[in-house]
């Protein structure tokens, strides 16, 4: 019933772990065995989750919702395909710096946004101030501002979540040059 | 009351009904498979039971539309996180109460 040597998707080798990622190499992890429904099941939803949380991440300035619940709803996604196809050989297509890459860019959006606003001759994070810039200006730097939120949650969600699901020890690659993000 | 406020009202009670049934067999029942049996089973059928309800009472609106995604993904996704929940057991040697085990010999004993 259960196939023991299944070795989940094929990733590649990863010869050395200096190159940022959360991961073993591949003959170091537990063995890992999957189940046909729980990744039939995750194929299915994972389009509709993810669609959901940016749903929750636009609508968030108008009604219920918002970033951070949005961000966490995306990030479930990915938690989703790491219970299907086991967290290493997902967490081993993810380098540390995709991670930070989202979290700076929300960061980025967010500062933009907030210091957008002294240029159009406000303060930090005037939205109203767009107005003169574009049509329904406060609304749409509000979602730039939600969406900012959003991404910053799911890539926090997820480089945790990876963190916890590989066990990887940190403490001995934070001793290594080259590996200063997390 | 109209007959559809009766079936939404009949829809929400017996989603009240099974939703309790999920509750005691979780706190009455002596180790994991058969509490999550319990829990899975009945407590799906509750909340589809008890939104269902809701749906009936909202009637043809864009709410009941949502209510019906709901129901959808509720029966996809609660069985398979039992599955899941089953398997993670079984992968940690979680024994079930009654026969010592007998489910894991049949395995050839190759746990782990």
């Amino acid at each position: 019933m259960s196939e023991r040597d299944a070795s989940g998707p094929e990733t590649a080798d990863t010869a050395a772990d200096a190159d940022g990622r959360l991961t073993r190499p591949a003959e170091d992890r537990p063995p890992y065995v999957e189940s046909t429904i729980i990744m039939t099941t995750v194929r299915v939803i994972a389009p509709f989750v993810l669609t959901l949380g940016v749903f929750v991440m636009f609508h968030g300035a108008s009604s219920a919702g918002g970033g951070f619940q949005g961000g966490v709803i995306a990030a479930t996604t990915v938690v989703m395909l790491g219970f299907a196809f086991g967290i290493e050989p997902i967490a081993a297509r993810l380098r540390n710096y995709h991670l930070a890459g989202l979290v700076l860019s929300g960061l980025g959006a967010f500062l933009l946004v907030g210091f957008g606003g002294y240029l159009l001759g406000g303060t930090f994070l005037q939205v109203p101030a767009y107005e003169a810039l574009v049509h329904h200006g406060s609304k749409y730097s509000i979602e730039v501002v939600e969406i900012g939120i959003g991404v910053i949650v799911a890539g926090v969600i997820t480089g945790l979540f990876f963190l916890l699901g590989t066990g990887v020890d940190t403490a001995r690659e934070a001793t290594e040059p080259g590996s200063e993000d997390g | 009351m109209t007959p559809v406020e009766y079936l939404a009202a009949a829809l929400v009670i017996g989603g009240v009904f099974f939703g309790f049934v999920a509750t005691v067999g979780l706190l009455r029942l002596p180790d994991l498979y058969s509490r999550l049996h319990a829990a899975s089973k009945s407590d799906t059928l509750g909340s589809v039971l008890a939104i269902a309800g809701t749906a009936a009472a909202l009637g043809l609106t864009t709410e009941s539309m949502k209510m019906l995604f709901l129901v959808l993904f509720l029966f996809l996704t609660s069985p398979t996180a039992a599955h899941a929940i089953a398997r993670a057991g079984k992968e940690q040697e979680v024994d079930p109460v009654g026969e010592e085990a007998a489910w894991r010999d049949e395995d050839g004993g190759e746990a782990r």
